[in-house]
């Protein structure tokens, strides 16, 4: 554990009590962990799980997790992190207690997990980020689309097996249009 | 109105529409070659004469792989990517970065470039501060204040010359401490900076704080209240201004920050003005910490001595096989970081810049993942502009500073 860390007492004693809280109260049947901050780690058992277990700690009035920081993922080709293919990263904090909690979620290929949107609207483009560049799908998403890359792009470039210098250039943009968006749902 | 409304409309309409003066649904797309879009932004507008009734954020265009190349290229050589993240403060970006590998790594660095990381950081929050609010008084034509400010950007990116060659793009860090130590006229020229920086405040103050025309054209302009804020997840200024208390400086201390004296600047409405104001608060209370920096430096090894990731001294490896190979196997190779996973989060100057690193072991990363806190902000700004005219969304735009280049990565 580095220096680096967020050392005042008052602190540190909010995180004990949020992390024995989590541990008491939403451990049991999942995964419990510490990473090499200290910090907790919950493990969700199921997609349903995940949507369900975000709820329950959204509404606790000890934790009041209420603020969204990050949703990513990470794929997981080599299996270290079980069976599936991808594992969801969600990074929570409390604005009040200043606590982070990550939930992870193990995601297979062709699973769609819920989408955060109704919880926190600002899921939406983080989401459609894990969409971009896992190929991962939401359940319920307004407008799962790619983001950053190209809608003509063709694959997932952070899946592994992406080569890092596949290129796919395009001369010239997408001329402006109306109607409906065209949805790349067909890149998988 | 939603957003899809622009999907649903019949297109064979469309021409006959745009002969229409008093067409309600007017599609105005600004950018992403656009002078007033900092960088490449491209926004699509609907209005309804001049009032923005909807609005819809493109970005990608400056999308470099930086997440894919974090995957493959080794921590080192990963620290030059992080600069052209956010250039204008890349030292808090190098020193976010060094800082999660090392925490990934159990390294504490040394106490005296603990303090002069936190000095760093700091001088490079008020260079984002002085773009942010010279480039944002700018586009609403107050050029006075660019050139005021910028002076003293100059002064910093000079200072920040002298201590590691480079101005824009610094990698000044390494993993475990800093390219070089401090040169000896950095000390005096920082203390003359923290002197005479506030005089600059003051006058920027004076030209725009109780300015008619600032204020017509930045109160009520670009709002985001507190529960938005909350809902979009933005961080930094420009969630202090929606009236939101949190400064991850102040909350998570992290090095030593818990040990110097600041406040954290709050403001009410959460429009253009309050952000403005937020972000000159928040200058003068960077000059109260370097202040302290400045005051607290220690001296000693700027080094940690850890022989995995000490860099060794180049006398020594022109002189000394077994450093050669070191500094060999460092560089070839890459340093070894055993396996687990960090989130680590700093204050940056635009609002929360976390890294994610997710380590098998090895050199590499399996998974690196940058929070920047643009591609919030960018996200909020297209709910923000809503019922704002088209100059407002340039002056809303300024004031949430979002860097392209850590926007799209």
């Amino acid at each position: 554990m580095g220096n680096a860390v967020a050392k005042n007492a008052e602190f540190v004693k909010r995180q004990a009590i949020a992390t024995a809280r989590i541990q008491e109260k939403f451990s049991e049947g999942r995964q419990f962990l510490t990473d090499a901050l200290g910090e907790p780690i919950l493990w969700a058992k199921s997609l349903m799980d995940a949507f369900d277990l975000i709820q329950l700690l959204r509404a606790d009035d000890v934790l009041k997790f209420d603020f969204l920081s990050d949703i990513t993922a990470y794929d997981n080709v080599d299996g270290k992190d079980g069976a599936k293919r991808f594992v969801m990263v969600y990074q929570i904090l409390s604005t009040t207690t200043h606590v982070r909690l990550r939930l992870k979620l193990a995601v297979d290929l062709g699973e769609e997990p819920t989408s955060w949107t109704s919880l926190w609207p600002g899921a939406n483009w983080l989401e459609r980020e894990v969409f971009d560049m896992y190929g991962i799908k939401f359940k319920g998403h307004p407008n799962l689309r790619r983001i950053l890359m190209d809608e003509r792009f063709v694959g997932h470039p952070l899946r592994k097996e992406y080569p890092l210098k596949q290129r796919q250039p395009f001369p010239d943009n997408v001329p402006l249009h109306l109607g409906p968006h065209p949805l790349p749902t067909k890149n998988t | 109105m939603g957003k899809d409304d622009i999907n649903q409309w019949d297109p064979s309409l469309d021409g006959k529409n745009l002969t229409d003066f008093y067409n309600p649904n007017v599609l105005i797309n600004i950018g992403p070659a656009h002078p007033a879009m900092h960088g490449t932004l491209r926004v699509m507008c609907r209005i309804n004469g001049e009032t923005i009734e909807d609005a819809a954020c493109e970005i990608g265009y400056l999308h470099r792989a930086m997440e894919k190349l974090g995957e493959n290229k080794t921590y080192h050589q990963w620290i030059v990517y992080t600069d052209r993240m956010n250039y204008c403060s890349a030292l808090n970006n190098n020193i976010a970065y060094c800082m999660t590998v090392e925490n990934l790594m159990s390294i504490s660095v040394t106490e005296r470039c603990m303090w002069l990381r936190m000095m760093l950081m700091e001088l490079s929050r008020i260079i984002d501060h002085i773009i942010c609010v010279a480039i944002n008084a700018l586009d609403m034509g107050a050029m006075t204040v660019f050139w005021l400010m910028y002076h003293w950007r100059e002064e910093a990116y000079t200072m920040i010359e002298s201590l590691c060659g480079m101005r824009l793009i610094t990698t000044a860090t390494r993993v475990g401490g800093m390219v070089h130590d401090i040169p000896d006229d950095f000390i005096p020229r920082m203390k003359k900076f923290v002197k005479e920086f506030p005089s600059c405040l003051r006058e920027v103050h004076g030209l725009l704080t109780g300015n008619r025309i600032w204020i017509d054209r930045t109160k009520g302009v670009g709002k985001l209240s507190k529960e938005d804020a909350l809902k979009y997840s933005i961080t930094g200024p420009c969630l202090r201004a929606s009236g939101i208390d949190l400064d991850l400086r102040r909350d998570r201390p992290y090095y030593a920050y818990n040990e110097v004296k600041f406040d954290v600047a709050i403001g009410t409405y959460g429009d253009v003005f309050d952000r403005y104001l937020v972000r000159m608060e928040e200058m003068k209370q960077s000059v109260r910490i370097i202040e302290q920096c400045i005051e607290r430096l220690p001296g000693g090894p700027i080094w940690v001595d850890d022989p995995r990731v000490r860099i060794p001294d180049k006398i020594d490896v022109y002189t000394k096989m077994e450093v050669l190979i070191h500094h060999f196997k460092i560089f070839m190779e890459g340093i070894d970081v055993p396996p687990g996973e960090v989130y680590s989060a700093v204050e940056g100057p635009n609002g929360e810049l976390g890294f994610y690193i997710v380590s098998r072991g090895g050199p590499k990363a399996w998974r690196m993942r940058v929070k920047a806190p643009s591609f919030m902000l960018f996200q909020s700004f297209e709910h923000s502009v809503v019922g704002d005219k088209i100059p407002d969304a340039i002056s809303a735009l300024g004031s949430v500073n979002i860097i392209a280049g850590e926007l799209d990565r």
